[in-house]
């Protein structure tokens, strides 16, 4: 798993590649917890290089998500395949989550 | 198919990956495969963290069949055993914001049957593999 971060039109850009799992969920979490310790605004989390989510992926997400909120952050995910966006359905994530169709309309919606 | 395994994490890919190698050839839609991978190592990690409490010195058992035209997987710890119906929905107001508590929930939802032995240290899990 790789996170490539990218600064754009004042928004922070995560873009994910790989599988968000158990073995990857520790290091994804170090390039968010520098992210949230400087209380990034904006952030968007582009998914479309993803394959593979498990529950520990979901989890990081959400742990994410919260300590975003703790200081008014706001975060967006795009990009998702059907598979994924499925498991993010089946446990109801997609109400938790501001999931956009695609980049231009997560940072228009910003 | 038998695998037997140490209770470390970094044994879970090489039981999901047995598993689906074993079913490679079988012609099963890449979204089938994905919920078979995903189960298998939500179940193997629940043995290993939850069951064995991440003692290396216990094992996990895992079975690996097909019959018919379904995939049958048993997973086995040597822990206590545990009531899966304690497993709290993740979908309410108070499991929503958690950060676990989906494993076995997603299990449920993405196999077609899904059993515990009594003592609730042996899951077996069954799923159509075609269409």
């Amino acid at each position: 798993m790789a996170v490539k971060t990218e600064s754009k039109d004042g928004l922070m850009i995560c873009r994910m590649e790989g599988e968000i799992d158990i073995s990857s969920s520790p290091d994804i979490k170090k390039v968010f917890d520098k992210l949230i310790a400087q209380k990034t605004p904006k952030i968007i989390v582009d998914l479309v290089s993803v394959s593979y989510v498990d529950s520990s992926g979901l989890a990081t997400l959400v742990g994410i998500l919260k300590n975003m909120r703790s200081y008014g952050g706001k975060m967006k995910l795009v990009g998702m395949s059907s598979k994924i966006k499925s498991l993010f359905e089946i446990t109801k994530l997609d109400k938790l989550f501001d999931i956009a169709a695609s980049e231009e309309e997560a940072i228009t919606g910003f | 198919m038998f695998i037997d395994i140490p209770s470390d994490i970094i044994h879970i890919r090489k039981v999901s990956s047995d598993i689906l190698s074993s079913l490679s050839s079988r012609g099963v839609a890449e979204d089938k495969l994905f919920d078979i991978r995903l189960c298998a190592e939500e179940a193997v990690r629940n043995a290993i963290v939850h069951g064995n409490q991440g003692n290396k010195r216990l094992r996990v058992k895992v079975a690996c069949w097909v019959d018919g035209d379904k995939v049958f997987i048993e997973i086995e710890d040597e822990g206590e055993g545990y009531d899966p119906k304690s497993v709290p929905d993740p979908r309410g107001d108070n499991g929503i914001m958690k950060e676990s508590g989906r494993g076995m929930f997603l299990i449920r939802k993405l196999m077609d049957k899904v059993d515990f032995n009594e003592k609730g240290n042996k899951i077996r899990m069954e799923k159509k593999l075609w269409p």
